[in-house]
């Protein structure tokens, strides 16, 4: 799989979590505008102070590794072993992904790490799906 | 008005595959009834709690038993649906509204699932490969890293409630596990193996709920009183929290003592939700029965075990006895009434008074937990 580096034809893993903008991805997240709570994803409704105006906030590209996992046994649409990671970004917030491009002995709790944009499957008319996934900074 | 558990039944959990989910149910039922000692024409009202059962499981049950036309409401909050359902009866006859109600929670596990339990694929986390056992998995890593809690002390937990499960014959696991067996299981999610979890299992327990008026009636030896019956659903978390603390299950229990009129200080032994050896461990660090940080290492010299300080799930919990969701929260309850009877057998616990069950159930993405109970017993 491939990272997905233009604007070509492609159906988000999820509406209005991710978007590509010059040729870069980017997830959006949502920060409240009176209490500054940050979310990912953008709620309706601010779950701190209730507050209903909750604009878009692009989340940085890099953030670490909070805790994690290597999941040995999942349900049959997922191919065994995967590592799992929930990923602390300086905005605030905390994102769950798959770790890539490194083996699962590697990971480390506060291991510095990136966004990637990748083709997580195909949608019913045969387009490409784009997901994140998380992959070591290069040091 | 006080309310009272008259009467605890509950079936052997395990894999039931020549018996269906209203059959499990209605031993159970059954049960409860002969245990209370009451005519069965007088129950008002049933709830059912269940998770996979479809479509009106529990009237299904009520048409088996002798009891159909009362009003019933099927209860669905994940592995806490048996708890609810114990907490509307409880509800219900604390508004007055009825003097005898049954509430009884069933699963047939083993014909819906095989192996890990998911959010589901609609829930994001779920499409991004989060099951159970990993949730659970990455709160050990946390766990482990902020309190120095040892892979070996994690074992024990469940070395210390399959032993407790050899001692219940309604349990699925009947015999005794060591640590090396744990270590040595297979891997399900780093760090936690096979038997740091909890069984797929069949079965289903039910308990009869009466007013103080109707227990006067009744053998009042045999009453324990439910003195709490708290819900809570998962906030939405904010900003970077620690996974390695539940704050669910302390806001949970805050409102349990408090309207019990009981704090830990006083809880002699608790059935918690240990779906996973780490489970237990955030459970009671959460229920504030143990110092945060401190249990594994307290558990590991004995303190939890039956005959120690505060004995934890001496049932055998969800790791011994088994854990058909709906029927869990129910069979902690057929537990604390034993318990608190004096009926406990080999695992009794001496001069107990006071049993705290919590039933935590469900995940999805962006709130801590989904549905959390604890209900105080008292003798």
């Amino acid at each position: 799989m491939s990272e997905i580096a233009a604007a070509e034809p492609y159906v988000p893993f999820r509406p209005g979590l991710l978007r590509f903008e010059g040729g870069r991805g980017v997830l959006v997240g949502g920060r409240c505008r009176e209490c500054g709570a940050t979310y990912f994803p953008a709620p309706e409704v601010c779950a701190r102070c209730r507050g209903q105006e909750v604009e878009r906030v692009d989340l940085s590209g890099r953030g670490t590794v909070y805790t994690y996992t290597v999941v040995r046994q999942s349900t049959p649409e997922f191919q065994t072993p995967y590592v799992l990671v929930y990923v602390d970004f300086p905005e605030g917030v905390r994102v769950l992904g798959q770790l890539v491009g490194c083996g699962p002995e590697a990971v480390r709790v506060g291991m510095p790490v990136e966004v990637v944009f990748q083709e997580v499957g195909k949608d019913p008319e045969g387009r490409p799906v784009v997901g994140w996934r998380f992959q070591p900074v290069q040091a | 008005m006080d309310v009272y558990v008259v009467g605890a039944g509950m079936t052997k959990f395990g894999k039931h595959p020549d018996r269906d989910a209203v059959d499990l149910a209605v031993e159970a039922v059954n049960e409860a009834i002969r245990d209370a000692g009451v005519d069965r024409r007088r129950i008002q009202a049933a709830y059912c709690g269940h998770v996979y059962g479809g479509m009106v499981l529990g009237q299904k049950v009520l048409a088996r038993t002798g009891l159909a036309g009362i009003p019933l409401a099927n209860v669905e909050n994940a592995c806490s649906s048996g708890a609810t359902a114990i907490r509307e009866a409880y509800l219900g006859i604390r508004a007055g509204e009825y003097d005898l109600v049954l509430a009884f929670g069933v699963e047939h596990l083993t014909t819906r699932f095989r192996g890990a339990l998911t959010p589901g694929e609609e829930d994001l986390e779920g499409a991004l490969g989060l099951t159970m056992p990993a949730v659970y998995a990455m709160r050990a890593v946390r766990h482990m890293e902020e309190f120095g809690t040892t892979r070996e002390e994690l074992a024990y937990v469940s070395v210390k409630n399959k032993r407790n499960a050899s001692l219940n014959p309604y349990a699925q696991f009947q015999k005794p596990v060591t640590v090396e067996d744990v270590l040595n299981s297979r891997p399900i999610a780093d760090p936690l193996r096979l038997l740091d979890c909890c069984p797929v299992s069949d079965g289903a327990a039910a308990v009869v709920l009466a007013s103080e008026r109707l227990c006067a009636q009744l053998d009042r030896r045999r009453a324990v009183r439910l003195a709490a019956a708290a819900l809570r659903t998962g906030t939405v978390e904010v900003g970077l929290p620690s996974m390695a603390f539940e704050p669910l299950t302390r806001a949970t229990a805050q409102d349990a003592y408090e309207r019990a009129g009981v704090g830990p200080e006083d809880v002699d032994f608790a059935e918690v939700h240990d779906c996973f050896s780490i489970a237990e461990v955030l459970r009671v660090e959460g229920l504030g029965l143990y110092p945060v940080g401190e249990y594994p290492k307290r558990a590991a010299r004995g303190e939890a075990d039956i005959g120690g300080r505060l004995p934890i799930n001496p049932s055998g919990g969800l790791l011994g006895k088994g854990h058909p969701l709906g029927a869990t929260g129910v069979a902690q309850v057929v537990e604390l009434v034993r318990q608190l009877r004096g009926e406990a057998g080999p695992r009794q616990i001496p001069d107990a008074k006071v049993g705290l069950a919590h039933c935590r159930g469900g995940k999805a993405a962006g709130i801590e937990g989904a549905a959390c109970t604890v209900l105080v017993a008292v003798r």
